[in-house]
């Protein structure tokens, strides 16, 4: 009976003492590195120092459902991995109860890298995104307070926040930093495109997706800008309207005639898989995005000069060889070791 | 003669007086000495009482009648006679005034403790939130995330703080009991409607450890719309959220709102 007291006594100070180690701040520093043909970060890294704890602790709330009113939809609904984190095949996104959303879901990659979020930039700090799908009636319908009190509640959180900040607090501000946490570390730099630019393991790419790259330089590179693919301007490029959706844009946020119509130039990296194209999702294919270049603009109102043919018409003229070895180029910028990485995987 | 001795006699008198008094200061050591300060935020419209459901006049003829009124204060600090400033910290400055939460008289108390025990003549605070705050992502916001959010101060399309929300109808000469919803705010770096006022105090505040002034703020909410700029309904002003071009007319107009009125040293 002694004994057995003693071994029952042992067992308590073990799982105590493993409790311990287990519960608690242990910050693991996490690097992050910019890639060498990628501009610098924008994410101050100060204000919320990654760790190893922080990031596990967003990747969970990622893929949480709790966040959503339902208790059923995650962030990754709308954002899944083998589709550069988009919502595959839709093109516009959706949210609770069957509720539609108005735009196509926006790839989450190399995040910390940018200085506005959304298609219209409603949003200027990565930390306060995610506030915007999770109060969004048609996308997760929460209120941030709500959340936090769930997660309060669950001893699987709780701990994971012991562990990922040193206040230890299930708070919204610990939420907002842990997901920011997840999302920085998000970088796509390993595409075929990247390992030719870089010199790195002997990567050469076919004469058909030089011949891309040509033309990609001379006729795509003034918007989709630096190895970021993307000037992180708001421009319209002269899609016809669609008057169901009526989507005025970065108009909404200044309700400035200026911002008619106009989306950020969104990057093009992974874009193979990142489908369907454009704000509302409208183009199913490269083919059609190219096509609609060549010949699809109209003018809406506020079609970006730069869009502007000598004819007088709106466009960038494509030849069915530029169109053909474009999309060849644009397929070197598919980064299969970012879309299998365990890292960010659910399972 | 007995002119000039009694002149001399008053000078004396006042030198001590004011020795004395500044022996005071300097003897008495406030180091490490803090103390409460309450605000009490009292909205009015002109010289009434601010009061839900009554319609009051603009300069204009146009008319209007609140069922919200809140604003959001922040970065309250206080400055004493020799110029040092005593700045709330940045984690737990930010508050909604909210006329729902006033007492029966309608004043809304702001409780700052630990405040640096001094003499202070003047106080600034914010109206709305920084953007070198909102630049600071989560860290920057704390908790009072989740209490705009709660008091319905945060939009959901996009993400910043609503600084304002005064919704109620308007009337016009020929509109009538049309939604009035001013929700003014910073949208993104590019506008900056935070603004700040400083305010001088009628008589010194002293903060001691065992002295807790009040310092009476009068609101005048009629100076939103008839203030550095007076507007009219009839010109879009009963919808003001992002624009470029209402948000900071109606942000200039809000600085314009406070005074001192007086102050009470308990």
């Amino acid at each position: 009976m002694k004994k057995i007291i003693v071994i029952m006594f042992l067992q308590v100070f073990v799982l105590s003492c493993s409790k311990d180690q287990e519960v608690g701040y242990v910050p693991v520093p996490l690097a992050l590195e910019a890639p060498s043909n990628f501009p610098e970060l924008t994410y101050n890294l100060d204000n919320n120092p990654l760790t190893e704890a922080g990031f596990e602790l967003g990747k969970s709330l990622f893929y949480e459902g709790k966040l959503s009113v339902n208790d059923a939809i995650p962030c990754a609904f709308c954002h899944e991995q083998a589709f550069a984190f988009t919502h595959h095949g839709h093109n516009l996104s959706h949210g609770v109860d069957g509720a539609i959303g108005l735009r196509n879901s926006l790839p989450i990659q190399n995040l910390a890298f940018l200085n506005e979020f959304m298609w219209d930039g409603a949003a200027t700090h990565l930390d306060m995104q995610p506030i915007i799908p999770i109060t969004s009636h048609l996308e997760m319908g929460e209120t941030i307070g709500n959340v936090v009190e769930k997660l309060k509640s669950d001893p699987n959180y709780q701990q994971q926040f012991e562990r990922a900040f040193e206040d230890g607090a299930v708070n919204a501000a610990n939420m907002l930093k842990a997901l920011s946490q997840f999302m920085v570390m998000m970088v796509s730099s390993n595409s075929k495109y990247d390992k030719y630019v870089r010199n790195e393991d002997d990567v050469t790419l076919s004469a058909m997706e030089l011949d891309g790259l040509q033309t990609f330089e001379n006729k795509c590179a003034s918007c989709h800008a630096t190895d970021l693919f993307t000037d992180q301007t708001y421009r319209d490029n002269g899609l016809p309207i669609n008057p169901q959706l009526d989507d005025k844009g970065r108009f909404d946020i200044f309700e400035d005639p200026n911002d008619l119509y106009k989306f950020r130039v969104p990057s093009l990296r992974n874009v193979e898989k990142s489908y369907p194209y454009m704000h509302d999702g409208r183009f199913q294919t490269l083919e059609a995005v190219l096509d609609f270049y060549d010949h699809g603009m109209v003018e809406n109102g506020n079609v970006d000069p730069i869009l502007l043919r000598e004819d007088q018409t709106y466009g960038i003229s494509l030849d069915a060889y530029e169109k053909e070895s474009l999309i060849a180029f644009l397929k070197t910028l598919t980064d299969n070791e970012f879309l299998t990485d365990e890292r960010f995987s659910e399972y | 003669m007995k002119i000039i001795k009694f002149a001399f006699a008053v000078l004396l008198c006042t030198s001590i007086i004011s020795c004395s008094s500044d022996d005071d200061n300097n003897t008495t050591d406030l180091t490490g000495q803090t103390g409460t300060l309450a605000l009490k935020f009292d909205n009015g419209v002109g010289d009434q009482d601010f009061i839900f459901g009554v319609t009051y006049n603009k300069s204009n003829g146009e008319s209007y009648q609140l069922e919200t009124l809140k604003y959001i204060i922040s970065n309250i600090r206080v400055k004493d006679a020799e110029g040092n400033t005593f700045t709330y910290p940045l984690e737990n400055n930010a508050f909604i005034i909210d006329e729902s939460n006033g007492n029966n008289a309608g004043e809304i108390f702001v409780t700052l403790d630990n405040v640096d025990a001094a003499d202070y003549t003047e106080i600034t605070f914010g109206i709305g939130i920084d953007q070198e705050r909102f630049a600071m992502g989560a860290e920057g916001q704390g908790d009072f995330l989740v209490e705009a959010e709660a008091a319905g101060m945060m939009w959901s399309w996009a993400t910043g703080y609503k600084f304002t929300r005064f919704d109620g109808t308007f009337s016009t000469g020929e509109l009538v009991d049309e939604p009035l919803n001013i929700h003014m705010g910073s949208v993104g770096t590019s506008l900056d409607n935070y603004r700040e006022v400083t305010l001088s105090f009628p008589n010194t505040v002293r903060v001691r450890e065992t002295a807790s002034p009040e310092v009476h703020i009068k609101a005048d909410f009629a100076k939103v719309f008839d203030g550095e700029t007076s507007v009219n309904f009839a010109d879009g002003y009963g919808q003001v959220h992002t624009s470029s071009e209402t948000t900071p007319v109606i942000a200039n107009n809000l600085p314009g709102m406070f005074e001192v009125h007086h102050v009470h040293n308990n």
